[in-house]
């Protein structure tokens, strides 16, 4: 038995700051969150300013953007932050639990932990299901992120929170494009 | 085989003679109309489907011109199974590329159903959730009037509504048509 990582929310952040979908996915061994769903929220929230800082910090040395931010901050010896943001400024955020799964049986990767674009395949996904979202044409992109505005209204589509749960739990390290 | 004949047809007319048009761009424009339609009505969503239906009677009335022209079909379907593989075959092949199925014929032979395994105006979209949607709109309404419109230019008067949508939770999308009367040629009432 051995414990590896596994995905314990993923966070769709507006143009606005505004939170558009938050997933909370359960942690091994107890089955159960790590953190309640107002302190994911807050630690959405939290990554914004570290977002702002290295989108200033890249157009200042023209390191031209590419989208994935790779790990924003590591919380604490469990949490993670990873991040990636669209040029349309939607972010996506995923918390990583390190030891969020347990398995057994070949193949272990315990205690391995996380290597260098591990997350590019969650985010390519979350950005599929979100311009999915975005051809529904009965969703309003201005009413959950007004121009100019602030605040906006949550996601609710049921299509989009499903693909979020689906990307969520099937995610695990080393899993390859599907 | 007239099925078999009908589906060459399309399948060369689509290959040889038909300008494409990116599937995305066709999806969003009538994504937006049908939602922007919705908007201006009120989400009086049965006034939208008649709205739907009289837009694609217009079409209707015109794109059957193209559609003879492009099939370079000069004779008449001999009875109304004929005119339903045309339809299938050639008619929804050549503007969107898809074939719907024909099954649940009445004894009669004047009525049947076309069920869409794939539907290009429906890609993505999710009905709005206001419990009132999911059961009044249909969403893909302009097909019928298209139908409609296209057969009666060739003197067949029908009627055409949709009975099930994936959208709505159903597991087909089917259109039920039936075949009112052949329209004669009509004389003028003063003319003797």
């Amino acid at each position: 038995m051995a414990a590896i990582p596994s995905i314990a929310c993923l966070g769709v952040l507006g143009k606005n700051n505004n939170p558009l979908h938050i997933s909370i996915f359960p942690s091994q061994p107890t089955n159960t969150p790590l953190r309640t769903p107002l302190q994911f929220s807050l630690l959405l929230s939290s990554t914004l300013d570290i977002f702002a800082a290295r989108s200033t910090a890249n157009v200042n040395s023209n390191g031209g953007l590419s989208g994935d931010f790779g790990l924003l901050h590591a919380i604490d010896e469990r949490l993670a932050c990873y991040g990636f943001e669209t040029n349309t400024g939607v972010r996506f955020v995923a918390v990583v639990d390190v030891r969020g799964r347990l398995v057994t049986g070949e193949r272990v990767y315990g205690g391995m932990g996380m290597r260098e674009g591990e997350m590019k395949l969650v985010f390519k996904q979350m950005q599929r299901a979100y311009v999915r979202l975005l051809q529904n044409p009965f969703y309003e992109p201005d009413e959950h992120s007004p121009p100019g505005g602030k605040g906006g209204r949550k996601i609710t589509s049921r299509k989009f929170g499903e693909e979020m749960r689906r990307i969520g739990e099937n995610w695990m390290p080393g899993t390859i494009a599907a | 085989m007239a099925s078999a004949k009908a589906a060459r047809l399309g399948e060369e007319v689509w290959k040889s003679r038909v300008d494409k048009v990116n599937a995305e761009l066709v999806t969003l424009t009538y994504g937006t109309m049908v939602a922007q339609l919705c908007k201006d009505y009120e989400s009086d969503y049965l006034e939208v489907n008649k709205q739907l239906d009289k837009m694609g009677y217009n079409i209707g009335l015109r794109l059957i011109e193209d559609y003879l022209a492009k099939s370079n079909t000069m004779k008449r379907c001999v009875n109304f199974k004929d005119t339903a593989e045309m339809i299938s075959k050639v008619g929804f092949k050549i503007f969107l590329n898809i074939t719907p199925t024909i099954t649940s014929w009445t004894s009669d032979n004047k009525q049947f159903s076309l069920i869409f395994e794939e539907n290009p105006l429906a890609d993505f979209v999710e009905l709005p959730d206001d419990g009132r949607a999911q059961d009044e709109l249909w969403y893909s309404n302009m097909f019928c009037g298209v139908l409609r419109g296209a057969l009666e230019m060739v003197q067949m008067q029908v009627e055409a509504h949709f009975i099930s949508d994936v959208l709505r939770g159903n597991d087909t999308t089917e259109m039920r048509i039936s075949l009112i009367r052949y329209i004669d040629d009509e004389m003028p009432v003063d003319d003797d």
